[in-house]
């Protein structure tokens, strides 16, 4: 009992702090939109390094990654490679975005698409379905900063109660300080999380094994087929090759992703941060330390959830002290609440901007939308809170088809900032298409070669999109520009 | 910018995304020789994500360096 409570004693003084961090955050520029929603438009290098970093590391980076390695093996490595992936499109992507946003006041994907193809209702269309997106994310990540606590304090700190602490602290600054509270304790938790992986990585295959060398070569002893492709579970290239791909090149399709590119200071400032980025991706590499060190230590008796292996290994198996069992879960929640501050601050912004100000509540001043953005997100943190305790098993499914749904905006978004001559009609027949064969081969068929269904139906996408647009050109005889409104 | 900047930029990365899935990990996917204690295919990812940095590294020195922000 008195472990737990010096568990929970770290924890808490480690939640006050990036509570306080939060609320100190709090720019003069608050009561602006554009301050609220993207920090004025001149964030810097390091702090958006941290944001777009923290964004990607959920709490599903920091307990599924060491599962893959410990359940798949090799495979594991996915994760390295899409995370370093991911870059290249901010590189591509990310200039073009920040500056079009300046010129024209866009925040959200919705306002760029709206504007761009000229229709309010494909605007509102992106806006539902990236808060149904969001909210289930966000759920997930309230769920996992509540197991964590519960787990790490052996029900010290039930699950309903662990959830609610962690995510009160994120409501609170986000509610106050919008992106420049994001934006610091982000730093302050991206540390926090690299230098407690690294420290847990290390010592663990130290104490198990005398070293990661020697742990890799008694692994390669007894089971050498975890080292390599196609693992412990017979993973195929097809699969594996083309879930990096989605990942790597979709993600960026994310709202809480996309959005952030409008709050660089500018475009030079968004490719130094693609040039370190791949550097963030070396977090992980302990992580899957503790993973592939969990497979022998596991051999005889598997374990049934293979996300606990972290959990497992620094509680049980390598006997810290209470003081590491705590640093190891402020760790893990400030991978889950650095993520669900993200997504939190964008449902809301999505919500009111996208969904709320072209319907509910159109010409309402920028004072009451700011107010209306700061309650959402407790409104909507409150929902996922809701959601979690509830865990229903639809939330999966539905944060599955949602994401399917958004990186099918792919093709669209391409039109908007490098692609002029294509028109409304032909990017939502594609999107249209490809998001009902992501669906059909999600949920109803499989997908083709074991392929992952993200790229079968980008190609679709791809394919109706040029076949519409040829259409549309020898139908309309040379008025295929007409659709650009300048 | 010219169009072999952009032309190297792209084969670049094109280049590390092909080394890290099917067909170019398949030239890495052994355990031996080992190299800091890893096994080769998981030295091959951290070898690769040092050279995307590196390359973009440069790519941002040619195209940005001496605070230009075109």
């Amino acid at each position: 009992m008195t472990d737990s409570l010096i568990v929970v004693g770290i924890t808490l003084t480690y939640l006050l702090g990036v509570l306080w961090v939060g609320l100190r955050a709090r720019g003069q520029e608050n009561s602006s939109l554009e301050g609220y929603v993207a920090g004025g438009r001149h964030v810097g290098v390091v702090i958006l390094f941290f944001i777009l970093g923290a964004e990607i590391f959920s709490a599903f980076a920091f307990l599924g990654a060491p599962g893959w390695a410990y359940q798949h093996g090799a495979p594991a490595f996915y994760i390295l490679a899409y995370l370093s992936l991911v870059p290249i499109t901010i590189w591509a992507m990310g200039p073009r975005v920040a500056s079009l946003g300046r010129q024209k006041g866009y925040l959200t994907q919705g306002d760029m698409i709206a504007d761009h193809y000229q229709s309010r209702s494909l605007g509102i269309l992106a806006g539902v379905i990236g808060v149904l997106a969001l909210v289930p994310y966000l759920t997930i990540q309230i769920a996992g900063a509540g197991l964590l606590f519960q787990a790490a304090t052996d029900g010290l700190i039930p699950f309903w109660l662990g959830a609610l602490l962690a995510f009160v602290v994120v409501a609170a600054y986000v509610f106050t300080s919008g992106l420049n509270g994001i934006g610091w304790t982000n730093l302050i938790q991206g540390i926090m999380m690299i230098a407690i992986a690294w420290f847990l990585g290390l010592s663990i295959s130290e104490r198990l094994y005398g070293g990661v060398g020697e742990m890799f070569s008694q692994i390669q002893l007894t089971m050498p087929e975890s080292l390599t492709m196609p693992g412990a579970t017979g993973m195929n290239w097809g699969y594996f090759s083309t879930a990096v791909l989605v990942s790597a090149f979709g993600g960026a399709m994310w709202p809480h992703l996309f959005m952030k590119f409008y709050s660089a200071d500018s475009g030079r400032t968004l490719r130094k941060v693609s040039v370190f980025y791949p550097l963030y991706a070396y977090l992980l590499v302990p992580l899957l330390f503790i993973g592939f060190a969990g497979i022998l230590v596991f051999a005889d008796e598997p374990l049934v959830r293979s996300d606990t292996v972290l959990l497992r290994m620094v509680m049980d198996v390598a006997n810290f002290s209470p003081w590491v069992i705590g640093l190891m879960l402020s760790g893990a929640l400030a991978a889950a609440m650095s993520t669900g501050a993200n997504l939190a601050h964008t449902a809301a912004i999505v919500l009111v901007r996208d969904v709320m100000s072209p319907t509910v509540m159109k010409g309402a001043s920028e004072q009451s939308v700011v107010k209306a953005t700061r309650w959402s997100v407790l409104g909507l943190s409150l929902i996922a809170y809701l959601f979690a305790l509830a865990n229903p098993a639809s939330l999966v499914l539905l944060l599955l088809g949602a994401y399917g749904l958004i990186v099918q905006l792919f093709p669209m978004v391409l039109g908007a900032l490098f692609l002029p001559q294509l028109r409304r009609a032909s990017v939502m027949a594609g999107a249209l298409v490809g998001s009902l064969a992501y669906l059909l081969m999600d949920f109803v068929w499989s997908s083709p070669l074991g392929w992952h269904a993200g790229v079968w139906a980008m190609l679709l996408n791809v394919a109706v999109v040029g076949a519409w647009q040829l259409l549309g050109r020898t139908s309309r005889d040379g008025q295929a520009l007409a659709g650009k409104s300048v | 910018m010219t169009k072999t900047y952009h032309l190297l930029t792209g084969l670049h990365f094109a280049l590390c995304t092909l080394a890290m899935i099917w067909p170019g990990a398949l030239i890495a996917n052994r355990i031996e020789p080992t190299v800091l204690g890893l096994p080769f295919l998981f030295f091959w990812y951290i070898l690769w994500m040092l050279v995307l940095f590196a390359g973009m590294w440069v790519a941002f020195v040619v195209r940005h360096g001496g605070g230009r922000h075109d």
